[in-house]
């Protein structure tokens, strides 16, 4: 459809610019992003969550030091208890520190704790007796040798809790199961937090791109409307109508999916990262080790899916465009008989749209596979460097677990950033086509300060030159005035520039050079709108709107029904009108389809009427239309041209002949001007205009 | 549900064995994953202990990722093997479609919107394709996962597997409920785009009229409407959308906290080791996805369904107008004879064309006149049997024309319709396409074959393009003769489409030549040339001509003119004009001011 310009990434005037749409939901905007934050760091708190509760109340497993060989001369361990989340716990002569506090120091160093004898190499369990309500002296009885304790805590080795009874350990046990209840509510909470956040910010997200996209489609037609016909005119509708729906709606994916996913997803990278290393800095480094390989497959991919999915989205366009015109066009093909030559053209583009979706298919189907398996990679890894730290208790259980859980959420999002970069690409290329249209800037300039409501129907063209292609003038040194009331019929050849004429009086385009006067006045003085309220112009081809018949006189403007009706009877549209089953209200289908030419280009006369211009110029129709529609056309015409000062472009005699005066126009040149006779006796340009067109069609 | 999938029979029967393939790898795949939650189980319970040799976990980790590796490797298979086929038969549905829409008559196009049949080009398949691959693959994911996970669960775990899965099913139903719930709510908002793009196409198409009369206002007001509407019909689109994932992250969310409790209480009592946690927490988490694809499974398998069948719609309409079993391929030139021809269309109401009879000798020209809606198209289209007519009404060289294959009878038959269409190529290969040795040009792919057959045909393309008189506006298209028309090169008059038009039905040499009212857009002294350009040209072959000029119905050997589907008036214009009638009506009406009196003048 259009050519695809490749824009490496984000481009950062484009995103200013789409940004500057948000301004005026800038609280919304805040709004989002923190209800993004606010969902992001609660997803980020879950595993953590996870870990403490493994750590601190599943998995407990408290470390000993010598208090009484404990020397001032270690820094090492005074960093430990200093930084230990729970305090450190005395009982006798030992210091009980739960042991993943022990992570920060090395295993060599933690080994060296232990020659030195500073540092017991059994793991310990304790527990506050307050807390449980356990009477300590009976448990020492029931399990002697095992507990030690002093009047606030007590303390058993690890490996002897699975020695005592079912209701012993619950008793033991009784601080971790509330920590654990404590624990759980709050994962609760955290994830009714995640889902409210998240959902207010999909919502929201979604509330401002699509207000963003309202706007900027308003704008888009809006802009559009204010543009020159020569610039309308030179491009197809088509393209325009694109700019207006497709192309504004990849901003949205560029909200919704892009802006949004990739903010999370980068969030949500770094926050993993982050957190990887506050749990644990070794562990960590060794995971962002095992990842350079994913970034450089992505990197690869990257390249492969923007050239795979631009094949797709060319082939896709260009199949789905022959089936559109050969359907519309089928019954010129089955009248040509050229099925079997069309269908071998479909084969073709169909299979080569096949080659691109299977060409797309297998970098997808390789890519996704590929980052599983590193994933995986990674988990090893750390399990197996995770193994080594924990047997020199530099790392607790919960926080292998915790790592392992998080790798997997720091993977996702890389899949989803390198899909989501077509997106992005396709978003960008949108929204440069959508601000090269708002960049345009071909309107009439509006700098008229006149209104043109005392406008008295004087119009004077003076030494006029015009070209629509350099080079190619259309009008030549054209003279010539309308007085007011005055109705002037203009002749000549096909390209003699007699439609000009009338774009150029309407100012739907400006003159080259040469002036033209209203009231003798230059018509660049009046306010285009005022201007063209008095000069209106009616076209050979009528151009119906869908909607009621009644919008299509009005074009929106307030008229009374007796207004209306007034109007459709002037061009005598009311006969046909008052045979339709909902009269004024009648369904005009798109393309007015359900009318006939006769009956469009009554409808058309009526606007004329109901909009009532001190000037009309009319392109009269050359489509031959059936006889008592051509009777009916005639009448309305010297309706319309009654008491207006009135310039026709003229295809029937029946016109010419009423006319006050004829222009007669040959290429860009005003050759003759005169009433009928005078110019038939003149046996010019008239005269042979005159026998060639329309004389000899009596001839038999 | 499972009537519509019967058309998809025979393509999945031509791709079953890549399909078993791809489950056999979808096996092997899941078989891994299932595996994994189990490896990583045993290195944390081997860890948990304490003691345990570090070579063991390493050991054990090589070992998970050449799982792994199987896995990855697995995957690529079943995509490739399903996503393959499933593009594959969309494909060959695709073209199967087209192939049969080529079959079907102008009676069915004239009740379809092309856009109604491009949707299932477009929409329709792809939900077609998600059946066939992502539903299936789905499907099988689904089940077998969650069978064995469950198996493992409860065999494992039994007294946590009860606890943890409660809130799966609840997934499943809210993606099956709000698949259901988004369906309609969807469609609103492709309607409302639809609404969209229509009346920016009808603002922009109608700018002049609105500059004209100073409406910009009131037309951006009206647009302004459809754009709230498709804002409003998203938002409601997104309460229910935004609400799906969040809703099942809380849900997978509240599994692993019943874990924690549960789970955690069990270790802590010492009936549980700290790697089978691990291990269930990796299985809940495998669960979650299975729980998805179930709810999408469905909703994509019916959304399939009701695709396959609009799908089917289209297939299973019988082309109405065919070759006749033992039809003659070879037509002699001769008479065309039209005997009582009654017809009506097939939607219902009164015949559109009722007691027609006329005879237009070989090389004769028949004229029609008559309004709008009297039956004037609907003849011509019955003709080269564009509409089918009823047995023994149409004779062509004494034959019934339903006894001549379609394509020979429309092989010697050429047509330029009311209103032009031209296809987007190029001006030649438009005008050529009648003749067979139409192609684009600038297709690589013809280049070598079109070097050949240039040097005639050229000539002839030239000569068609000089009759019509559209080679005196080639010099001002940019590339002349190979100039793009349509949306995507320049854009013609009304005139110069009719004129490529009338040049591309002169190329076919045909025996009968049909115009209807096919100078229209033209001026008349363009008309006068192209006629007197077609009467030399055609000397020998038979024309009719639709006009509302006498003019041109003045150069026509016989003329009828029809009212409401009767012929009101039959002879040579010069027998009409005698006659107190339409024709003599018309004929005062666009004569009469040479002497001066004008038709509001006369009473006619």
């Amino acid at each position: 459809m259009d050519d695809e310009k490749i824009i490496r990434g984000l481009d950062g005037k484009i995103t200013k610019r789409l940004f500057r749409y948000v301004k005026p939901y800038r609280g919304w905007f805040i709004l989002a992003v923190a209800g993004l934050i606010l969902a992001t760091v609660g997803e980020l708190i879950t595993p953590v969550l996870l870990q403490r509760s493994i750590d601190r109340h599943i998995l407990v497993s408290w470390s000993a030091f010598r208090e009484n060989l404990l020397s001032e001369t270690e820094p090492k361990i005074k960093q430990i208890l200093e930084k230990s989340d729970s305090p450190p716990v005395n009982i006798g002569e030992r210091i009980f520190v739960p042991s993943d506090a022990l992570g920060i120091i090395t295993g060599r160093e933690k080994e060296e704790l232990i020659d030195k004898g500073l540092l017991e190499e059994t793991s310990w369990y304790v527990f506050s007796l307050g807390n449980s309500g356990i009477d300590f002296l009976s448990l020492s009885e029931s399990y002697p040798g095992s507990f030690i304790g002093n009047k606030d805590y007590a303390a058993l080795e690890l490996g002897s809790l699975k020695n005592l009874s079912p209701e012993d350990l619950r008793q033991v046990r009784k601080g971790d199961f509330n920590g654990l209840m404590r624990y759980s509510i709050f994962y609760l909470l955290l994830l009714l937090e995640i889902l409210i956040f998240s959902f207010l910010q999909v919502y929201i997200m979604a509330y401002i791109s699509q207000g963003v996209m309202r706007d900027m489609r308003h704008e888009l037609l809006e802009h559009t409307f204010s543009q020159s016909l020569s610039f309308l005119n030179s491009r197809p509708v088509g393209s325009l109508v694109t700019r207006v729906t497709s192309d504004v709606e990849t901003v949205n994916e560029l909200f919704t999916s892009v802006a949004t996913s990739l903010l999370r997803d980068i969030f949500v990278m770094t926050g993993v990262i982050f957190v990887l290393f506050t749990l644990n800095v070794r562990l960590a480094t060794i995971t962002v080790i095992t990842l350079p390989p994913v970034f450089i497959l992505t990197w690869f991919f990257r390249s492969r899916a923007r050239e795979a999915y631009r094949q797709v989205r060319l082939w896709v366009s260009k199949v789905n465009g022959f089936l559109s015109e050969h359907i519309s066009g089928m019954e010129i093909i089955q009248m040509f008989s050229r099925e079997k030559k069309i269908s071998d053209d479909f084969y073709d583009k169909n299979k080569k749209l096949l080659k691109a979706e299977l060409g797309e298919m297998y970098v997808f189907a390789a890519f996704r596979p590929l980052i599983d398996f590193f994933t995986s990679v990674s988990t090893g890894a750390i399990i197996y460097f995770g193994a080594q730290y924990f047997t020199n208790s530099t790392l607790s259980l919960g926080v292998l677990i915790a790592f392992v859980n998080l790798v997997g959420q720091f993977y996702r999002p890389v899949m989803d950033i390198s899909e989501k970069f077509n997106i992005m690409q396709s978003a960008m290329a949108g929204s440069e086509r959508v601000f090269d249209l708002l960049d345009s800037n071909s309107s009439i300039p509006d700098n008229g300060k006149i209104n043109a409501d005392n406008f008295r129907g004087e119009i004077e063209f003076r030494n006029v030159n015009f070209s629509y292609n350099p080079g190619e003038p259309v009008l030549k040194n054209l003279s010539f005035k309308l007085n007011p009331g005055e109705t002037v019929a203009v002749v000549g050849y096909t390209g003699a520039g007699k439609t000009t004429i009338a774009s150029l009086a309407a100012r739907f385009w400006d003159t080259g050079s040469g002036n033209i006067l209203i009231d003798g006045r230059d018509i660049r003085e009046y306010s285009l709108d005022s201007l063209r309220k008095c000069i209106q112009t009616v076209q050979q081809e009528v151009f119906l709107f869908s909607g009621t018949l009644e919008e299509n006189i009005t074009l929106g403007k307030k008229l009374s029904r007796e207004e209306l009706e007034k109007a459709a009877e002037a061009v005598q549209a009311d006969r046909f009108i008052s045979t339709l089953p909902d009269g004024f209200s009648s369904v005009v289908k798109e393309g007015g389809a359900n009318f006939s030419a006769g009956q469009r280009q009554l409808i058309s006369f009526a606007r004329i009427i109901a909009h009532d211009p001190k000037v009309v110029i009319l392109d009269e129709a050359t489509a031959s239309v059936d006889t008592e529609t051509e009777k009916l056309i005639q009448l309305a015409l010297s309706q319309i041209l009654k008491e207006r000062t009135s310039l026709v472009i003229a295809h029937r005699l029946s016109t010419i002949r009423h006319a006050d005066r004829i222009l007669v126009l040959n290429d860009g040149n005003l050759v003759e001007e005169g009433s009928h006779d005078k110019l038939m006796d003149l046996k010019g340009a008239y005269f042979n205009l005159y026998q060639l067109q329309y004389e000899k069609n009596g001839a038999n | 549900m499972i009537k519509e999938y019967k058309t998809l029979y025979p393509y999945v029967k031509k791709y079953f064995i890549s399909y078993l393939f791809g489950l056999f790898f979808l096996v092997i795949t899941d078989g891994g994953q299932l595996v994994i939650p189990q490896m990583i189980r045993k290195a944390v319970d081997m860890i948990a202990s304490g003691v345990f040799d570090l070579n063991r976990v390493g050991t054990l980790m090589l070992a998970m990722i050449g799982v792994a590796a199987a896995i990855a490797f697995g995957r690529f298979g079943w995509r490739f093997f399903i996503q393959g086929s499933s593009r594959r038969i969309e494909n060959e549905l695709r073209e199967n479609l087209f192939q049969h829409l080529l079959k079907l008559s102008s009676t069915y196009f004239n009740n379809m919107k092309t856009g109604d049949i491009m949707s299932r080009f477009t929409n329709d398949m792809h939900n077609i394709r998600m059946a066939t691959g992502m539903a299936l693959v789905a499907f099988v994911d689904g089940v077998f996962m969650t069978l064995v996970i469950l198996i493992i669960l409860f065999k494992q775990y039994p007294s946590l597997a009860g606890f943890t899965i409660m809130p799966l099913p609840v997934v499943f139903l809210i993606v099956l409920g709000a698949g259901r719930l988004m369906g309609p709510r969807f469609q609103k908002v492709q309607d409302s785009y639809g609404h969209i793009s229509d009346e920016a196409q009808e603002t922009l198409s109608g700018i002049r009229v609105i500059k004209t009369f100073v409406r910009e206002k009131h037309f951006l007001t009206r647009f302004a409407s459809a754009n709230e509407e498709y804002l409003k019909s998203n938002l409601a689109l997104v309460k229910i959308w935004g609400f799906l994932f969040p809703v099942i992250t809380f849900l997978s969310g509240l599994t692993t906290l019943l874990l924690l409790w549960f789970g955690g209480s069990q270790v802590m009592g010492g009936t549980l080791s700290p790697g089978d946690f691990v291990a269930v927490l990796s299985y809940l988490g495998m669960l979650i996805w299975p729980m998805i694809g179930a709810g999408f499974t469905i909703n994509l398998l019916n959304r399939g369904a009701a695709s396959l069948n609009r799908i089917n719609q289209v297939l299973n309409e019988v082309p109405d107008i065919t070759s006749l079993p033992g039809a003659d391929g070879l037509i002699h030139p001769g008479e065309l004879e039209v005997k009582n021809l009654t017809y009506s269309f097939p939607d219902g109401g009164g015949p559109a064309l009722a007691d027609i009879s006329f005879k237009v000798l070989q090389g004769q020209t028949l004229g029609i006149l008559g309004e709008t809606g009297s039956g004037k198209s609907t003849l011509l289209r019955l003709l080269p049997r564009l509409l089918d007519v009823p047995e023994g009404t149409v004779f062509y060289g004494g034959r019934d024309i339903r006894e001549y294959t379609l394509p020979a009878l429309r092989g010697m038959m050429a047509s330029v319709p009311q209103n032009t269409f031209l296809f987007s190529d190029t001006v030649k290969a438009n005008i050529a396409f009648g003749t067979g040795e139409t192609h684009a040009p600038h297709d690589p792919h013809f280049k070598q074959n079109e070097q050949d057959a240039l040097g005639t045909s050229d000539v002839l393309l030239k000569e068609m393009a000089h009759l019509s008189t559209i080679d005196r506006d080639l010099s001002s298209f940019p590339e002349g003769w190979n100039t793009t028309v349509g949306e995507k090169g320049v854009t013609l008059s009304g005139g110069q489409k009719q004129r490529i038009s009338i040049s591309r039905a002169l190329a076919s040499a045909p025996e009968v030549l049909i115009f209807d009212d096919a100078l229209s857009a033209v001026d008349t002294e363009t008309e006068e040339k192209i006629l007197n350009n077609l009467i030399a040209l055609r000397s020998g072959k038979t024309n009719i001509i639709v006009s509302h000029r006498v003019s041109t119905l003045m150069k026509a050997d016989l003329v009828l003119v029809l009212k409401k589907g009767r012929i009101a008036q039959k002879g040579s214009p010069e027998e009409l004009l005698k006659e107190d009638g339409i024709f003599r009506r018309v004929y005062n009406l666009q004569q009469i001011c040479r002497h001066g009196d004008c038709p509001e003048d006369n009473d006619g």
